[in-house]
C-alpha cells in the first residue's frame, strides 16, 4: 500500500491551520505541512505537531461504557442506546421535554452540532449550548448588538495590511501562535503594535507600546482612549454620521475617563494612553484582536461593547487591515455558533425567541412542534441540574466537570442528574460521573467542515477508522436520535451540510464540492458567491444599517482583593497546552514541556511570603484550594498571580460571577491567597 | 546552508522543537532558551566553518560535507568527545551522537523552518537583518513611530 497524504484541520484552536495526515494501511503515520494553506501558510504550532499523539493514545475509549457500582462495564452499542433512549425517553415522559438538557461542543463539526441542536429541540428541549458560553458568549451578543454580526470582521492574514494592531486580552502568540507571523509582516511594513494585558507575554514582546493594566480594568482603558480621541478631535466624523448612531451618548459617558483617571483605575501610565489612543484612531488602517481577556469577565459584553465603540468612532472598520476580531479558542467555536448549538439561537442566528424562527424550524424539519428560547446555558444547565430542574443530560466532547467555574459544584450537580449519557474520546472528569459513555472519534476518524476563527469554513477529510468500536458523531447522534423515533437519515456528513446549506442562509452557498481543496468564509448567500472576507464593507445588518455606539460604564470586577484574599487570580493558557488539557495533558512532547500545575507571581510577593521558585504552594479561594509550583516572575505587577487552567485544580479556585447578560463566568479575576506548603 | 534565526521574531512557543522531535524519532535537535520573560532563543547546530566537533571526532562520523556539519551513524562510538567540543552545546548523545542533520532526506527541507509560526527560522542568512534595515527605512520615512 502506498502512502496517501488526507487533508485535515488541526483539532485545536480556532486558528483553522490545515495539514495533512499520512495515512499507510490504515494507520496515520505522519504529518505532513500544508504550504498552500491561507491562514498558516504551513506552519503548526507544538499542539499542530503533537495532534497524532492522541491518536493511537491507550486511554482512548474504544467500547460503549455503562455504569457497574463503582467501575465501567464495557456493552454492546445496542445496549447503550437502548439504555440512552430509555434514559432521555423517561425523563422526557416524567418531567416533560424541558427536564432534558444538551451540551455540544466546540470541538466537533458544523454537521455534528447541527445534528445535536436538532435533536435537542425535535426532542422538545430549548436547553442547547456550547462551551463558547465559557469563551465568546459576550462576543456574540455584544458584537450582535452593536454591529449586527458576531465573527471577526476581517481575515487573519489581513493583519498584515494593518498599519496598527491593537491586541488586548489575548495572547495570541502562544494560545494562537500561527497568528503572530501576520502580526509581524504588519510590523515589517511598519505597523504600531499595542498590547494591552496585565501579564507580559511573549504577545507583548511584540509590542511597540505595552498597557500592562489592573486586570478587570478593560472597560477604564478603552473608555479612557475613547475619551483622548473626541477629545483631541481624532475621530472620524463623517463615518460616524454616516455609519452610527448613538455617539452623543457615548461622548457623555466616556467625557470623565480623563487619561489621569483611567491611569489611576487601570495602573497605566497616562501618557502611554494617549499614545496608544492617538496610534489607533490616527493610523491608515487599525485592527483591535482580542480574545478571553476581554470576554471571561462578569463585565465581558461591556469589555465588547467599547472595543466595538473604538472601532467605530475612529471608523477603523469594512476596509483591509482594520476591523474588529475576537480570535476564537476552540477550533470550531464559530461553527457550533453558526449552527445554533446555543440557548439564544436557532441556526444562523436565528432569535429562538422569535415567532418567525420557530414557524420557519417547524417547516424547514417538518416538525409540528419546537421548543421557543432561549434555553438554560452551559453554566445555567449545570445550577438546574444541581437543582433538580434538569433530569437527565446529554454532554458531547466537553468537560464541565473539569473546565467549569467552582468546578467542585459543577460535579455535585452532574451527580444529582437521573441520567447522564457522556460521548467523547476519553474518560474525563465529567465521563467519570455519566451513566453511560459513548466512545466518539478524533478529526482525523471522522469528515466534516470546520468553522476556524475568521468564519473560513474548511473540509477535513476522514483519514483512519476510529478506534475499536468508537463511532463518528454524527453517527452516534443518528443512533440516538433513531433510538428515540426520530428520523435521522443522514448516510454522511455532506447530506448534513446540505440540510445547512438549506437551512443556514450565510451557508447556503458553502457546499461540498466548493470545500474541496479550497475554503469559503461565510456569509456566503448563493452558490456562486465568492465568500465575505471583511464584514460590513457598506453599512451594517441593523435597523438603517447603522452600527450602534452603546456607552459603556466602568464597573469593577466582582471580586476585588480583601484582607483574607490579597491576591487577585488571573487564568490563561499556555502554548504547549489547549483547554481542559484532555487532549494535550495526554500528549507526551506536550505534557513533558509543561506537567504541572504552576502559579506565576511577582518577585516581590514572593519573597515577602519567603517562597522561593519552584517551591510547592497552596492557592485558595472563598470557592476552595489547590497545590501548584511556584513561578517567580517579573511578568505580573505586584498583588496579581497568574496560573493556567489546563489542569483540574484552577477552576476549583475561580469565581462562579457571571455576566448578565452573556452568562460568561468571570475566570480572569478573582481574589486568593497563596502559602507555603509548611 | 544552516538555519538562521530572527530573534526579534522568537515567540518561544516550541513548535520547532516538537517538529524536530517529531521528524527525528523522538530526539530533538533543537532547543528553545528563555532569557527570563524578555525574550526565547532557540538553540541549533550553526553547522560551523570551522567545526570543533568534527576536528574531535577521530571515526570521521562527524564530518564536512559542503557548509553542513554531517553526521554518520554507522561510525559513531558514542563517545562523547563532540559533545565537549562543541561551543554551543547543541550536539549530545546517548547511545550515538544527535545533532541537527537539516532534515536530509525531507525534500521541503528542514521542519523548523516549515513549522515556526512566527516566520523566525530560515535558511536566508541575511533575511533577519534585511527585515530590520526595511522597517527602520520605512520608520524613518514616516518620522519615526509616534
Ligand atoms: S495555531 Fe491553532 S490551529 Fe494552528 S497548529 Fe496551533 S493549535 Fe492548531
Ligand atoms: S517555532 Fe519559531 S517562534 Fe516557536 S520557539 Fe521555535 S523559533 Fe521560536
Amino acid at each position: 500500500m502506498t502512502k496517501v497524504l488526507v487533508p485535515t484541520v488541526c483539532p485545536y484552536c480556532g486558528a483553522g491551520c490545515g495539514f495533512y495526515v499520512a495515512a499507510e494501511r490504515e494507520k496515520a503515520i505522519g504529518i505532513e505541512y500544508m504550504l498552500d494553506h491561507p491562514v498558516s501558510q504551513g506552519a503548526l504550532c507544538a499542539k499542530g505537531n503533537a495532534a497524532l499523539e492522541i491518536l493511537y493514545h491507550p486511554d482512548r475509549l474504544t467500547s460503549p461504557l455503562k455504569r457497574r457500582g463503582e467501575g465501567w462495564a464495557r456493552i454492546s452499542w445496542q445496549e447503550a442506546l437502548d439504555l440512552v433512549a430509555k434514559g432521555l425517553g423517561q425523563a422526557r415522559k416524567k418531567h416533560g421535554p424541558r427536564s432534558l438538557a444538551f451540551l455540544s461542543s466546540s470541538k466537533c463539526s458544523n454537521e455534528d452540532n447541527y445534528l445535536m441542536q436538532k435533536l435537542a429541540r425535535l426532542l422538545g428541549s430549548p436547553h442547547i449550548d456550547n462551551c463558547a458560553r465559557l469563551c465568546h458568549a459576550p462576543s456574540v451578543v455584544g458584537l450582535n448588538k452593536t454591529l449586527g454580526a458576531a465573527g471577526m470582521t476581517n481575515p487573519i492574514p489581513d493583519i498584515a495590511s494593518s498599519r496598527c494592531i491593537f491586541i488586548i486580552g489575548s495572547n495570541l502568540a502562544e494560545n494562537h501562535p500561527v497568528i503572530s507571523r501576520w502580526v509581524h509582516r504588519a510590523k515589517d511594513r511598519g505597523a504600531m503594535v499595542i498590547v494591552a494585558d496585565p501579564r507580559a507575554t511573549p504577545t507583548s514582546w511584540m509590542a511597540d507600546v505595552f498597557l500592562q493594566l489592573e486586570p478587570g480594568t478593560d472597560v477604564a482603558l478603552l473608555n479612557g482612549m475613547a475619551h483622548v480621541i473626541i477629545n483631541e478631535g481624532l475621530i472620524n466624523r463623517e463615518y460616524i454620521a454616516q455609519k452610527t448612531k448613538g455617539f452623543e451618548a457615548l461622548s457623555r459617558a466616556v467625557k470623565d475617563f480623563t487619561p489621569q483617571r483611567t491611569a489611576e483605575i487601570t495602573g497605566i501610565a497616562p501618557e502611554d494612553i494617549v499614545r496608544a489612543a492617538r496610534a489607533y484612531a490616527t493610523s491608515p488602517a487599525s485592527a483591535i484582536l482580542y480574545s478571553m481577556g476581554i470576554t471571561q469577565h462578569s463585565t465581558g459584553t461591556d469589555n465588547v461593547q467599547s472595543i466595538s465603540n473604538l472601532a467605530l468612532i475612529c471608523g477603523q472598520m469594512g476596509r483591509p487591515g482594520t476591523g474588529v476580531m475576537p480570535l476564537r479558542g476552540q477550533n470550531n467555536v464559530q461553527g457550533a455558533c453558526d449552527m445554533g448549538a446555543l440557548a439564544e439561537f436557532y441556526p444562523g442566528y436565528k432569535k429562538a425567541d422569535d415567532p418567525n424562527t420557530i414557524r420557519y424550524f417547524r417547516e424547514a424539519w417538518n416538525a409540528p412542534d419546537l421548543p421557543p428560547g432561549p434555553g438554560l446555558t452551559a453554566t445555567e444547565m449545570i445550577e438546574a441540574a444541581g437543582a433538580g430542574e434538569i433530569k437527565a443530560m446529554y454532554i458531547m466532547g466537553e468537560d464541565p466537570a473539569n473546565s467549569d467555574p467552582c468546578s467542585e459544584h459543577a460535579r455535585r450537580s452532574l451527580e444529582s442528574l437521573d441520567f447522564l449519557v457522556v460521548q467523547d474520546i476519553f474518560m474525563t472528569a465529567t465521563a467519570q460521573l455519566a451513566d453511560v459513555v459513548l466512545p466518539g472519534a478524533v478529526w482525523a476518524e471522522k469528515e466534516g467542515s470546520f468553522t476556524n476563527t475568521e468564519r473560513r469554513v474548511q473540509w477535513s477529510h476522514k483519514a483512519i477508522e476510529p478506534p475499536g468500536e468508537a463511532r463518528s458523531d454524527r453517527g452516534i447522534i443518528c443512533d440516538v436520535a433513531r433510538s428515540l423515533g426520530l428520523q435521522f437519515d443522514y448516510p454522511d456528513a455532506a447530506s448534513v451540510l446540505a440540510e445547512i446549506n438549506r437551512t443556514v442562509p450565510q451557508y447556503a452557498g458553502i457546499l461540498r464540492e466548493r470545500l474541496e481543496g479550497s475554503s469559503l468564509v461565510w456569509p456566503c448567500p448563493t452558490v456562486d458567491h465568492p465568500g465575505t472576507p471583511i464584514l460590513h464593507r457598506s453599512g451594517f445588518n441593523l435597523a438603517e444599517g447603522r452600527a450602534s455606539l452603546i456607552p459603556v460604564p466602568f464597573s469593577p470586577a466582582a471580586e476585588a482583593a480583601s484582607r483574607n484574599h490579597p491576591f487577585i487570580l488571573t487564568t490563561g493558557r499556555v502554548a504547549v497546552h489547549h483547554n481542559a488539557g484532555s487532549m494535550t495533558r495526554r500528549s507526551p512532547s506536550l505534557i513533558s514541556r509543561e506537567p504541572d500545575l504552576f502559579v506565576e507571581m511577582n518577585r516581590e510577593d514572593a519573597a515577602a511570603l519567603d517562597v522561593e521558585d519552584g517551591d510547592e504552594v497552596r492557592v485558595a479561594t472563598a470557592r476552595g484550594e489547590t497545590a501548584a509550583y511556584a513561578r517567580l516572575t517579573d511578568r505580573l505587577k505586584k498583588g496579581v498571580v497568574f496560573m493556567p487552567f489546563h489542569f483540574p485544580g484552577t477552576n476549583i479556585l475561580t469565581t462562579d460571577a457571571i455576566d448578565p447578560e452573556a452568562r460568561i463566568p468571570e475566570f480572569k479575576v478573582c481574589a486568593c491567597n497563596v502559602f507555603r506548603r509548611d | 546552508m544552516a538555519v538562521y534565526i530572527d530573534i526579534n521574531r522568537c515567540i518561544g512557543c516550541r513548535s520547532c522543537e516538537v517538529a524536530c522531535q517529531r521528524v527525528h524519532g523522538g530526539h530533538g535537535h533543537i532547543n528553545v532558551h528563555y532569557v527570563r520573560e524578555y525574550a526565547a532563543v532557540p538553540v541549533l547546530c550553526h553547522h560551523c566553518q570551522e567545526a570543533g566537533c568534527t576536528m574531535v571526532c577521530f571515526t570521521g562520523a562527524l564530518h564536512k560535507e559542503g557548509e553542513c556539519t554531517a553526521f554518520d551513524v554507522e561510525k559513531c562510538t558514542g563517545c562523547g568527545l563532540c559533545a565537549l567540543a562543541c561551543p554551543f552545546g547543541v550536539v549530545w548523545t546517548d547511545k550515538i551522537a544527535h545533532k541537527c542533520d537539516l532534515c536530509q532526506g525531507r525534500e521541503e527541507g528542514p521542519a523548523c523552518i516549515a513549522t515556526c509560526p512566527a516566520n523566525a527560522l530560515s535558511d536566508d542568512f541575511d533575511l533577519a537583518t534585511r527585515r530590520a534595515r526595511e522597517r527602520a527605512v520605512r520608520a524613518a520615512a514616516v518620522g519615526g513611530k509616534r
